[in-house]
């Protein structure tokens, strides 16, 4: 596993080629971030739906 | 330029034109989601026609993220059943694998094609539940469909190990069961438990015709389907001689099993029964135009899972019958079910994809697999893959949705839908003429 910029900011032995590649930790973090803006999201559409129905409803 | 030289040159420019390809080809497939949304579009009433294109939009946006969390991974650790492989970390997101690397810059490419694969499976679905389906439970059910019900259908059919392919022949090259199958039946499911559009059916039982507001856009959208589609079948091939694939003795295009394939079978099925499938269509609806375009792709569908190896003269055959069938089974469904499947989609997909899956059992039995210890096709082996195509997308699309109407997040309540989707959730209309 490795990371660019590499400890010496050298190209010799980098592989991997993206930000934050030598933090698992970190990849995890991004991961849960997406993962919570996409269930925020459905949820915040599907609450709209709802106010909809009730306004609608009047 | 020494042979050293000269071969890691031309083994580099192998692979830089192979990631081109699949790059290319995901462009392209872009095109099938442009002519979702404008054929849906113009299926809907003016009052609902800005919410169906937000609805595809939504599909395409979702199917991204979610293919990369775990849609992926899904397709790649499942290929024995329903207990993952272990693959040390490879595929999960978190994994330097899901992320750009030098040493294989070609799996980005191809994750890309296959999560366009993902988003077509998802539109595919979206036609059948327009106008009365809310937007964000239409989102988690696509995200279901094209991020793991789907990727599980592959990743036993439409992959070299999977097991169906190793254990039966199943041979569905350019996915007839695995994508259209499905889709089709995974729609079916939920629309039985979403109900129809409000007006569609009287208390009698009988049934209204429900026109959409602009036939226009609904020609358009059907011939971008099938411009795309040439995208999608393209990145069904795999590109000869990949050496991250341990391919560099391989002088031909192959199938994603492995065997040898040409890009001009791709060609002359593709059109063939696209002709085939449209003038079907075109004699059995007595000339409708909606029919003679959906006719169109139900032909390629008919000839998908045998793509590559099909006597052109048998593909326009094949695509005729598929053209011909999807307008009466239509009619059945409807008749049967009372569903409102307002494009035809369980017809045009669930159908002609069973279509395609069993007539490669019918005309192509022995054809030989990619290599001896997989058995020859059959007749049984794809009969047991329709089976199965159809359980994948008929259960998880049905239970679930059941769960959700339980819950009351599935349908848009009919004051709403006599109201339009778009004034009441969105402030807009489509258009002011």
């Amino acid at each position: 596993m490795n990371s660019w910029p590499g400890p010496e900011n050298s190209w010799e032995g980098v592989d991997a080629y993206f930000t934050s590649a030598n933090s698992e930790g970190t990849l995890i973090f991004w991961t849960l971030v997406s993962i919570a803006i996409l269930v925020f999201v459905t949820w915040s559409a599907a609450r709209h739906e709802s106010e909809t129905d009730k306004n609608t409803n009047k | 330029m020494t042979l050293e030289e000269l071969t890691s040159y031309v083994v580099v420019q192998s692979a830089t034109v192979a990631e081109a390809w699949y790059y290319v080809c995901t462009g392209l497939m872009v095109a099938i989601h442009v002519g979702f949304l404008m054929y849906e579009v113009g299926a809907s009433r003016m009052k609902n026609a800005v919410s169906s294109g937000v609805k595809n939009l939504l599909a395409f946006a979702f199917m991204i993220p979610t293919f990369w969390l775990f849609g992926w991974y899904i397709y790649l650790a499942f290929p024995h059943g329903l207990v993952p492989m272990d693959m040390e970390g490879y595929g999960v997101p978190w994994n330097v694998s899901m992320g750009p690397m030098l040493s294989d810059q070609l799996t980005g490419v191809f994750w890309a094609a296959f999560t366009l694969f993902a988003c077509t499976t998802a539109s595919v679905f979206s036609g059948a539940v327009i106008e009365r389906i809310r937007i964000s439970s239409f989102t988690f059910l696509a995200v279901l469909l094209g991020s793991v019900c789907w990727n599980l259908g592959a990743s036993w059919g439409w992959h070299y190990d999977g097991w169906l392919v190793t254990q039966f022949g199943y041979h569905d090259v350019a996915a007839a069961g695995v994508v259209h199958m499905i889709a089709g039946w995974f729609a079916f499911g939920v629309i039985l438990n979403l109900g129809p559009r409000v007006g569609r059916y009287n208390a009698d039982g009988s049934m209204n015709e429900i026109e959409g507001h602009d036939l226009r856009f609904s020609f358009i959208g059907l011939l971008m389907i099938i411009v795309g589609f040439f995208g999608f079948l393209g990145a069904c091939l795999i590109w000869p001689g990949l050496p991250a694939l341990g391919m560099q003795e391989v002088t031909t295009w192959t199938n994603i099993y492995g065997a040898p394939a040409t890009m001009s079978s791709f060609a002359y099925n593709t059109l063939m029964g696209l002709g085939g499938g449209m003038i079907g269509a075109f004699w059995m609806s007595k000339g409708n135009p909606f029919w003679m375009m959906s006719g169109g792709l139900a032909g390629i569908f008919s000839c998908a899972a045998g793509l590559d190896i099909w006597y052109p003269g048998l593909a326009f055959v094949l695509g005729f019958v598929g053209g011909v069938i999807i307008i009466p089974a239509n009619n059945l469904l409807h008749s049967i079910f009372k569903i409102d499947d307002p494009v035809g989609a369980v017809s045009i997909h669930g159908v002609a994809g069973i279509w395609g899956v069993l007539a490669m059992g019918l005309f192509a039995s022995g054809i030989a697999g990619p290599s001896e210890a997989i058995p020859a096709v059959s007749l049984w082996g794809q009969f047991v893959g329709c089976i199965v195509m159809f359980a994948v997308g008929f259960v998880p699309g049905y239970v679930v949705s059941f769960i959700m109407k339980m819950m009351g997040w599935l349908r848009v309540p009919d004051h709403v839908q006599i109201a339009g989707i778009d004034k009441a959730e969105l402030g807009l209309k489509a258009t002011n003429y």
